[in-house]
């Protein structure tokens, strides 16, 4: 019935295609108000995801499903506003069912609300204060439904590991085994999606390089529920950044890092005793490049992280990714992933040593077609194989229905 | 031979100025709409984001004959610029056939493209630098809204037309149309691409015709 649904949407979508194209800038230009002589400009845009995943159980990535076929619409509405030629403020705000996909009912979010001040004209300084996106990496300025080439995230975005943020493991048992009985919300990705933070940020460029610098209330591999400042303050602060390098329009080379504690506050009972939040912490250095020429793009990001866990010492993992999308016509494009995962060992003394976490290998395969400049299909398949223990697998098939405005 | 050549450039000068003064004149305003609020640019994900306002683009409309003319030998070709976040100009109208170039002065990437009915293309993404500066000939008369992949906001119109006799208004909608041939036509002012007013007129050599569009 839903994909009967989905193909009707796609139907229509087609048919009144460049009526549609029409329409959406009529409500573009309605939707864009300025006030002062043009000194405050206001638009209020947005995205409405329709979204269907088919998988295996256990869902695979961040998806918080007990049944296998999953309809996961999304309205999401963006507010960006100028006040003169100097200071920037957005929003955006999300009606859906989680944050990730899940089978919950809906909800409405403010995922994300900052002002920006560039106080010259050159780009040289921008500060930034808010809760918004993390500067670490490449990912972040295609992780929305539009400019994704994807339907999920790269794997270090979305693959729980067997960290865990509201309870500190009993022993290395429970450590390593944990995600076999612990209910799958309970554990943390290395970077969890964009990471929407708190906090304040600064960044520019000079010349050739450009810099940016924050601190968050929490850190990378931090739920989205920690990401409010209501939720989590300042006490236990993130400080990450990222060196950029643009030799010209094409290149683009970054190198990451980011350190801070990973622990909730209810985490603290379960800590060690005489040990608090602030001695455990995740340490993350990313390495990150892109190319792009006319219709192909190519993305490329490496990550090395550590957790210090109580009880069991530092757990090691290293991902990376390499994506390339290529637009075959002017509406037509498809995408290729190859994700990996490996998982260092940590030390369990009856044992010796135990690898924490099975190696993970995925390939993620998307087409996409634009129907419009308002309207875009997307449709993935993708393969996830254990490369090390039982060498399980998990296929996903998802399609994502977008239209802008 | 040279006394041949001297008669025949001392016939081709006599009969000039009657050439120049050949064809009827169109002038008169059009009635534009209001402004648009000027665009706002998306910087959210942008770890480097640059000062400055987009500026407004003020409405103007296309004045034309409408008729079957014949096609010139030869169209020169137009451009289209990417400067600032913005094309200029933000509206073109051109004679089908015409080629337009659209070089990138800015110093980011621009990716042009059309899903209009008329010309549907995409150029993907290029340097300012890069040679030939990417082009397209526009073949079906029509209008072309161009878009840009990486800036939402930039929005620009190319108005292809069966004829060569055509206008832009000024800001304020006052146009000028000369050296049109005699007869009876259509005269058309393009306003947005919901909006095109039309009135018939009849020229005469050497007239000047007052037609407005309120």
């Amino acid at each position: 019935m839903k994909l009967r649904a989905l193909s009707l949407c796609v139907f229509a979508c087609t048919a009144c295609a460049f009526d549609i194209d029409d329409f959406f800038d009529q409500v573009d230009n309605a939707l864009t108000a300025s006030a002062f002589h043009d000194n405050l400009r206001v638009r209020l845009s947005g995205t409405l995801d329709l979204e269907i995943y088919h998988f295996e159980q256990p869902a695979p990535g961040l998806i918080d499903s007990s049944i296998d076929t999953l309809f996961n619409p999304r309205l999401t509405l963006f507010l960006d506003a100028q006040v003169g030629s100097h200071i920037y403020f957005f929003s955006q705000s999300r009606l859906d069912r989680g944050f990730d996909p899940s089978d919950h009912g809906a909800q409405i979010r403010l995922d994300e609300y900052a002002l920006r001040v560039t106080p010259w004209d050159d780009g040289r300084l921008t500060v930034q204060i808010g809760k918004f996106a993390t500067v670490v990496g490449n990912w972040v300025p295609r992780h929305l439904s539009w400019e994704n080439p994807f339907i999920n995230a790269p794997i270090v975005y979305e693959n729980v590991t067997p960290i865990r943020d509201k309870t500190a493991p009993f022993s290395v048992f429970d450590f390593v085994y944990g995600l076999y009985y612990y209910q799958k919300y309970a554990f943390n990705p290395v970077i969890w999606g964009p990471s929407y933070a708190s906090g304040i940020s600064v960044s520019g460029r000079v010349d050739r390089f450009d810099y940016a610098v924050e601190m968050k209330n929490a850190s990378l591999s931090s739920r989205p529920e920690s990401w409010n400042v209501t939720e989590s303050g300042f006490e236990y602060p993130t400080f990450s950044g990222r060196v950029g390098f643009r030799p010209n329009e094409a290149w683009n080379f970054g190198l990451s890092a980011s350190e801070g504690p990973y622990f909730r506050r209810e985490a603290e009972a379960t800590l060690p005793p005489g040990r608090d939040i602030g001695d455990y912490r995740e340490f993350v250095l990313g390495q990150d490049a892109s190319f792009a020429w006319r219709h192909l793009q190519v993305w490329v990001e490496f990550y090395e992280a550590r957790f210090q866990v109580p009880r069991v010492g530092n757990a090691d993992t290293f991902a990376y990714y390499v994506e390339a999308k290529y637009k075959f016509t002017p509406q037509l494009f498809a995408a290729i992933r190859w994700n990996q995962q490996l998982f260092g060992d940590v030390s369990d003394p009856p044992a010796g040593s135990i690898r924490w976490s099975q190696d993970l290998a995925r390939i993620d395969l998307a087409v996409g077609y634009r129907f419009t400049s308002h309207t875009q299909l997307k449709l993935q398949y993708s393969y996830q194989h254990e490369t090390t223990g039982q060498g399980n697998d998990n296929h996903l098939v998802a399609a994502q229905l977008t239209t802008r405005f | 031979m040279r006394l041949r050549r001297l008669l025949w450039f001392n016939a081709v000068f006599s009969i000039m100025p009657v050439a120049l003064l050949a064809g009827a004149v169109v002038e008169g305003r059009v009635e534009l709409p209001k402004s648009h609020s000027a665009p706002v640019q998306a910087k959210r994900y942008e770890i480097v984001t640059k000062a400055g306002v987009l500026s407004t683009q003020p409405p103007l409309a296309v004045v034309y004959l409408d008729g079957a003319f014949p096609r010139p030998a030869s169209l020169p070709t137009k451009e289209v610029e990417q400067k600032d976040l913005t094309f200029i100009p933000a509206l073109l109208p051109i004679r089908v056939g015409t080629r337009v170039e659209f070089p990138n002065l800015d110093d980011t990437y621009h990716n042009i493209f059309s899903y209009s009915p008329a010309k549907r293309f995409d150029l993907g993404r290029y340097r300012a630098e890069e040679r030939p500066i990417p082009a397209e000939v526009f073949d079906k008369p029509g209008l072309v809204t161009l878009r840009c992949d990486i800036h939402d906001h930039m929005r620009g119109l190319i108005l292809v037309l069966n004829t060569s006799y055509f206008v832009m208004t000024d800001t304020d909608g006052h146009f000028r149309l000369s050296g049109l041939p005699a007869g009876r036509y259509t005269l058309k002012a393009w306003i947005d691409s919901r909006t095109t007013r039309e009135k018939p007129v009849e020229l005469k050599d050497g007239q000047t015709l007052h037609v407005d569009f309120p």
